[in-house]
């Protein structure tokens, strides 16, 4: 089994420029395409050292996939190649417009769960938490572009606090649905 | 011309050669073994014709028996003919408790050993054990069939089984000397075998309703990919209790109030056999007739649907709970896919139809799909069949975590992510000089480690001595394309590998699976001694029934009363040690009573050339 170069980047994995805004479509084609030809199954009948090769080449292909796949990772993953220097998780954003309507969206999500028209309630902040995910999508877009990194690296954080409240609502939804 | 071909070091080289490879629905009640023949999945049958093999194992102290001769010893031999023993896969000491109305057996454990046994007469063995009895019984009617060795076999499990399910039915087959090719959900490989995985993208439901368990699955199929969105069902719902329902239907119609266990069993198999009737017929006799008791009366499938409505309910309840688990519609579902032979009473299908609003896929035998399915997978990773571009791609079921402080689970790699995936994690020392840490793997979505099933403890060891917090530790956490997980280990600055031990929570340790591979050689003597003495009876019948043919044919005539008599006595002696002798003795046996009626053979011989010859002309005979 010829392996891949292991030392390309995710985006040159599935021949895609490494911007942001890729096509997700693209993506889903390459992916399976690669996994066609280096999947485990298909390389039952081979040496045990190519057996190994094809699960840690197909893990590494399903790693690349979930990275570009999911905007938030997508964005960190860009950042970190353009050579962005990423604070830890702990670090603390500074933005405290940001950090108040953090708080207030959270309030609202859980309010929901009180609320005799809940759903309805979960409904509206969902449609904004996807207007607040494209105006930062377009600002990430705008910040790196410009190569401002380190203001792309905000933006990426502010990112992933929308997409855990995104979650946190699905699963209230999901809930309130079974009520 | 010479034609060279050459390849890739272990790429193959000979794109002709076929490879023999085979699937295996390894079920509760029964299992299955098939084959692509021709380019079309099959499955095997025994020699009397029979596809379905009891998943039943019986232990002798001469030896061991399975399937049909090991299920009819059930209710005389209970606690030495091992049944359902897949409920038992992967599970430790404290499951079997719970399942203890269900599993009448005496079940050990070992200081040494995480996995309990069961005690039989035959000595103690686990589930691994005694899932490789079946195993080894289906490849050998493979090998016969295909008549060629196994390169290499699918084995099927549910789609909700964990990493211990799975991994002790891998052991399961590394014991039978099976190559196992892959590890492939149930309901997928039913998707499978309708060739599903080459229709458009959508939303499969598979509804499997066996002998004894129900099980609802929703796949998600995305270019190849089959995801596994939700499973239900219940472990203890299945066809075994329509016939129940109907037992007790007859009981109330015949009055019958002194029902002993022999009565029991006679009505259970008159309302299967009703119950198999009513699948076609719109009505059915049933009688039940012994010294004591005589009844027979005519039951409708009317009848028969309102005696089973309520079991049938409670699995479109359950396809209601699934569906809410995996977030999709009614609607939304593309396929309703039929598996197991309960799904052949109309009842069902009218049912799971009217709740899905579609007809159902019942095209294929609902006993074989899983088997079919299987044999299909089984031929593509064999590369029989390189123009076909089916790949499975499939997900992890369950979320794997870590324990980390105050007993919380710490997600490592969450569930329905694709797999083979791996994950790596840093870690340091707390303590100067530190060489080892443990670690404990969980498998669950609950968030308290007590909530989630205990995986194993995997102990590092080896780490050079350093200051503490200096040393840089990456664990590396592997699923391979089974679901099945290994981990790694290294010091980084050092790039000192550690030693890694796995005590896994329910699982064989690899000692224990090696001790038990090389018991199941010197088991292999006493297997073939059991196969000497099977084959010692047929060959007795066989002698036993020529004899009679003869003596009923020409007997009176060609013998004087004592030779008859003579010939009689060896044929009961060898008649009578029939169950009972051992192998050589059989063997003694037939061959005395050969001997003793040799000269009646050749007293037919000459007769027959005789009669052969009566009325002719010397010379129109060719000498």
């Amino acid at each position: 089994m010829q392996s891949p170069d292991l030392s390309q980047t995710y985006f040159e994995l599935f021949g895609l420029k490494p911007i942001f805004a890729i096509d997700l479509d693209q993506l889903k084609v390459e992916q399976r395409r690669l996994q066609a030809s280096y999947h485990p199954d298909r390389h039952v009948n081979e040496s045990d050292r190519n057996k190994r090769l094809s699960v840690q080449v197909a893990s590494w292909i399903n790693q690349a996939y979930e990275t570009l796949q999911d905007p938030v990772k997508r964005s960190r993953y860009l950042l970190e190649i353009s050579g962005a220097d990423f604070p830890d998780d702990s670090t603390t954003t500074s933005d405290t417009g940001f950090l108040m309507e953090q708080i207030e969206l959270r309030e609202a999500v859980e309010a929901c769960r009180q609320d005799p028209d809940g759903l309805a309630s979960s409904e509206l902040i969902e449609a904004r938490l996807w207007q607040r995910e494209q105006e930062l999508v377009s600002e990430f877009i705008a910040r790196f572009e410009a190569s401002d990194l380190d203001a792309a690296i905000g933006v990426s954080r502010k990112m992933q606090f929308i997409q855990r409240i995104q979650h946190q609502l699905a699963e209230i939804q999901f809930e309130l649905e079974e009520a | 011309m010479a034609l060279l071909q050459i390849s890739e070091p272990g790429q193959s080289a000979a794109p002709h050669q076929h490879r023999a490879s085979a699937g295996i629905d390894l079920g509760t009640t029964n299992s299955l073994v098939a084959t692509v023949r021709s380019g079309e999945a099959v499955c095997l049958a025994d020699e009397e014709g029979r596809n379905l093999l009891p998943s039943v194992v019986h232990f002798a102290s001469s030896g061991i028996l399975v399937g049909h001769q090991a299920a009819v010893l059930q209710s005389s031999d209970p606690l030495n003919s091992i049944a359902s023993i897949k409920r038992l896969m992967g599970r430790g000491q404290e499951d079997v408790s719970q399942l203890d109305d269900v599993m009448p057996y005496e079940f050990v454990t070992r200081a040494d050993s995480s996995v309990p046994r069961i005690h039989t007469r035959g000595g103690d063995f686990s589930a691994v054990e005694i899932s490789a009895e079946i195993l080894k019984l289906l490849a050998q009617r493979a090998r016969q069939s295909i008549n060629s060795e196994l390169d290499g076999v699918v084995i099927t499990v549910p789609a909700y089984f964990d990493d211990a399910q799975r991994q002790a039915t891998r052991d399961a087959a590394t014991l039978a000397g099976l190559n196992l090719f892959r590890l492939l959900n149930e309901p997928t490989a039913a998707a499978v075998a309708y060739g599903l995985d080459q229709s458009a993208d959508g939303v499969i439901a598979v509804y499997d309703l066996g002998g004894g368990t129900f099980d609802i699955s929703l796949l998600r199929l995305n270019k190849g990919v089959f995801e596994v969105l939700a499973t239900g069902g219940d472990s203890s719902l299945g066809g075994d209790d329509m016939d129940h329902a109907l037992g007790e239907w007859i009981i109330a119609e015949a009055g019958f109030s002194d029902v002993d266990t022999g009565l029991a069993r006679r009505i259970l198999l008159a309302a299967r056999a009703a119950k198999e009737e009513l699948t076609s017929a719109e009505s059915t006799r049933i009688t039940i007739d012994d010294r004591q008791h005589q009844w027979s009366a005519t039951i409708s499938r009317e009848c028969f649907d309102e005696l089973v409505q309520n079991l049938v309910a409670k699995t479109v309840t359950a396809c209601r709970r699934a569906l809410r688990d995996a977030g999709v519609n009614k609607s939304g579902i593309d396929e309703v896919v039929m598996v197991g032979g309960s799904t052949r009473v109309p009842l069902v299908q009218s049912m799971v139809a009217g709740y899905f609003e579609r007809k159902p896929m019942c095209d294929l035998d609902p006993d074989k799909v899983v088997a079919l399915g299987a044999a299909i997978q089984a031929d593509i990773l064999a590369g029989n069949n390189p123009d076909s571009g089916m790949l499975l791609l499939d997900v992890l079921p369950l979320s794997l975590g870590i324990e980390t402080m105050g007993g919380l689970s710490e997600k490592i790699i969450s569930r329905n992510t694709a797999i083979p995936v791996a994950r790596a994690q840093e870690f340091t020392t707390f303590k100067d000089g530190q060489t080892a840490m443990s670690i404990h793997v969980v498998q669950g979505e609950r968030e308290l480690v007590s909530d989630c099933r205990s995986l194993a403890r995997f102990e590092l060891r080896g780490f050079p001595p350093m200051t503490a917090g200096a040393a840089r530790i990456r664990v590396t956490y592997q699923v391979d394309a089974d679901g099945l997980m290994s981990v790694t280990a290294e010091e980084l600055t050092s790039g000192v590998a550690a030693d890694i031990v796995v005590k896994p929570s329910y699982g064989l340790t690899d000692s224990e699976i090696e001790s038990m591979l090389r018991a199941s050689m010197d088991h292999a003597r006493e297997d073939i001694e059991l196969r000497m003495h099977k084959e010692q009876q047929v060959e007795a019948r066989r002698v036993i029934e020529a004899i009679d043919a003869a003596m009923a044919q020409d007997g009176a005539a060609l013998l004087t009363a004592d030779e008859s008599a003579d010939i009689e006595k060896h044929r009961d002696s060898l008649e009578s040690a029939l169950e009972t002798a051992a192998a050589e003795e059989l063997k003694r046996l037939i061959r005395a009573l050969e001997e003793a009626s040799e000269f009646y053979v050749a007293r037919r011989m000459d007769n027959s050339v005789k009669q052969a010859l009566a009325g002719k002309q010397i010379d129109e005979v060719d000498v």
